[in-house]
């Protein structure tokens, strides 16, 4: 299984579990060339990760939160906040 | 109390701190019902130069279950926005404010009315302008006034949003002070002689939504309730507060600012609830619930640890109370799931068996002519627990319901103490005052005229 296949979204909303699943376009080599689509948020956003041993990335958008299952995220996110 | 600072988290929070929640069919409108969540507690009216408001950043919900599952099937939502009229001033007030548009109020505050249906959102109103706090003479020298502008009409509907009289009463500094009643002090584990109850609300204000709807907007038909008996008849109602998931200080703005969905972080139902039964490593979490998982909590319900502590702190007073150890049915109907048909003659407010949380009220039954403070079990059908009056005195219904004088009503073998149905912490609503009409809470106690400790009201 690739890690383009691996990843996962789930959208929650204030008012009700609107899931679902979306593939990412792209993988980690293209990481560093990636683009914004045609939805990508247009405001502030948060990124959490609770368990750094997960996955498990929670996007704070609008008044949406969007829970991203994405190791190369992840790892990317916690190599930044390392320093790296 | 009854739900002012109850959990630890909470207590750190008050702009979003529910502290009651009252819902009784109108006395001046029997074809509406008439639903007030009070937020923010202890306000000292002198509280200055930033007074009390709404938080900006917390959504006020009231929500009316009317399906019998324990979920909202329909909330009000009331989301406020403040403004600054004239940066360059550190001033609440630049003069006089006469009229709640007056530019010398200097920073008003403003809210939407939302209402959730069906996962449906409808606005119903943008904009409506709160009344200032009560500042004193010289900065709002009529209030009445003020807050009579701060009633609005939305169709059918009347609506306020502002500072109130907490008519909530209560001794804090007898009860917690281990159990102790002022009135039967001298039968105290540890005794002294009895006194007066002091109402620890005296003097403090609160921040009120009182909401007015057609009796036919909340059944779950969509027609007004006549029949005492049919389940129809009946609604569950209960308050939360809600912040954003994350917020993050923004410094550029000097202020906090929510990203995400809205967290519910404070609930309210029947009075003390989250006070007296829910453990205190579990208050904010029961915060953060829905009332239909309430089931998770029902035996803090059918056991409730204030009934083991009455025997204890009271030797001798309550024996049939410490004798008996069956699970509580009585509490588990008024708190969990209502009244059923057959308990108490002509009367219910059976909502189904999905234990939850709520105010429990039948529209059928018309307000009381002559209200009695102990509600149902004063005999006044119109009172708590069905639904909550402002005047009725939930301290000592609920002291006495758990001492043990609703028990018979489900276990006729068992005969009360006669302790415990005469049980009060002697309190009395001693703020501003009812109002025989719309919005019924009382004017706030102004600031200029408070004595620290005092009642005072404008």
């Amino acid at each position: 299984m690739s890690d383009t296949s691996r990843r996962k979204l789930l959208a929650v909303t204030g008012a009700s579990v609107a899931a679902g699943t979306v593939g990412l376009a792209i993988g980690p080599a293209e990481a560093a060339e990636a683009r914004r689509s045609g939805t990508s948020a247009r405001e502030s956003v948060v990124a959490y990760v609770h368990d750094h041993r997960s996955n498990e990335v929670r996007l704070m958008v609008g008044e949406r939160e969007i829970v991203v299952h994405d190791r190369d995220l992840a790892t990317r996110i916690l190599n930044a906040a390392g320093g790296q | 109390m009854s739900s002012h600072r109850e959990a630890p988290e909470m207590a750190k929070d008050p702009v979003a701190d529910s502290t009651d929640v009252y819902a009784f069919v109108s006395p001046d409108r029997p074809n509406t019902v008439t639903l007030i969540a009070n937020y923010i507690p202890f306000q000292a009216p002198d509280g200055g130069p930033n007074f009390y408001e709404f938080g900006d950043d917390v959504a006020y919900d009231i929500h009316i279950s009317n399906k019998g599952k324990g979920e909202a099937d329909l909330t009000y939502r009331f989301l406020f926005h403040t403004k600054v009229r004239d940066d360059k001033t550190f001033l609440y007030n630049t003069g006089p404010i006469n009229n709640i548009g007056d530019a010398t109020w200097n920073r008003p505050q403003f809210y939407s009315v939302i209402r959730l249906k069906g996962g449906k959102a409808k606005t119903l109103a943008q904009h409506l302008p709160c009344p200032p706090v009560n500042i004193g003479p010289r900065s709002t020298p009529n209030y009445p006034h003020l807050a009579a502008q701060a009633v609005h009409t939305i169709g059918p509907r009347k609506v306020f949003a502002g500072q109130r009289a907490d008519a909530f009463h209560v001794d804090l500094g007898s009860v917690f002070d281990l159990g102790t009643l002022r009135p039967f002090e001298h039968l105290h584990l540890i005794p002294s002689a009895d006194a007066v109850g002091r109402n620890s609300l005296q003097a403090f204000n609160v921040h009120s939504i009182v909401l007015q709807v057609p009796i036919s907007e909340v059944t779950r038909s969509g027609r007004r309730a006549t029949d005492p008996s049919k389940p129809g008849s009946v609604i569950g109602v209960w308050s939360s507060a809600s912040r954003r998931k994350s917020r993050m200080y923004d410094r550029s703005e000097g202020k906090y600012v929510g990203h995400g969905p809205w967290q519910q972080v404070s609930r309210l139902g029947n009075p003390l609830f989250n006070e007296v039964i829910t453990p205190m490593a579990l208050k904010d979490m029961w915060n953060s619930h829905s009332p239909k998982n309430d089931a998770t909590f029902a035996k803090y319900v059918n056991h409730p640890e204030l009934a083991r502590l009455l025997p204890v702190l009271y030797p001798g007073v309550f024996p049939h109370l410490a004798a008996y150890h069956k699970s509580r049915a009585d509490l588990n109907a008024i708190l969990l799931t209502g009244i059923p048909s057959g308990v108490v003659p002509g009367f219910q407010n059976f909502t189904g068996t999905v234990e939850s949380d709520m105010l429990r009220l039948n529209l059928a039954i018309p307000p009381a002519s002559s209200p009695n403070s102990l509600g149902l079990i004063g005999g006044d059908a119109a009172g708590f627990p069905n639904g909550r009056r402002i005047g009725d005195d939930v301290v000592a219904i609920e002291l006495r319901a758990v001492a043990g004088v609703t028990i018979p009503l489900v276990d006729p073998s068992f005969t009360p103490d006669a302790a415990a149905g005469v049980l009060t912490d002697g309190t009395t609503d001693t703020n501003g005052g009812t109002t025989a009409t719309f919005p019924f809470l009382g004017n706030p106690g102004g600031g200029y005229q408070t004595e620290p400790g005092t009642t005072s009201v404008a």
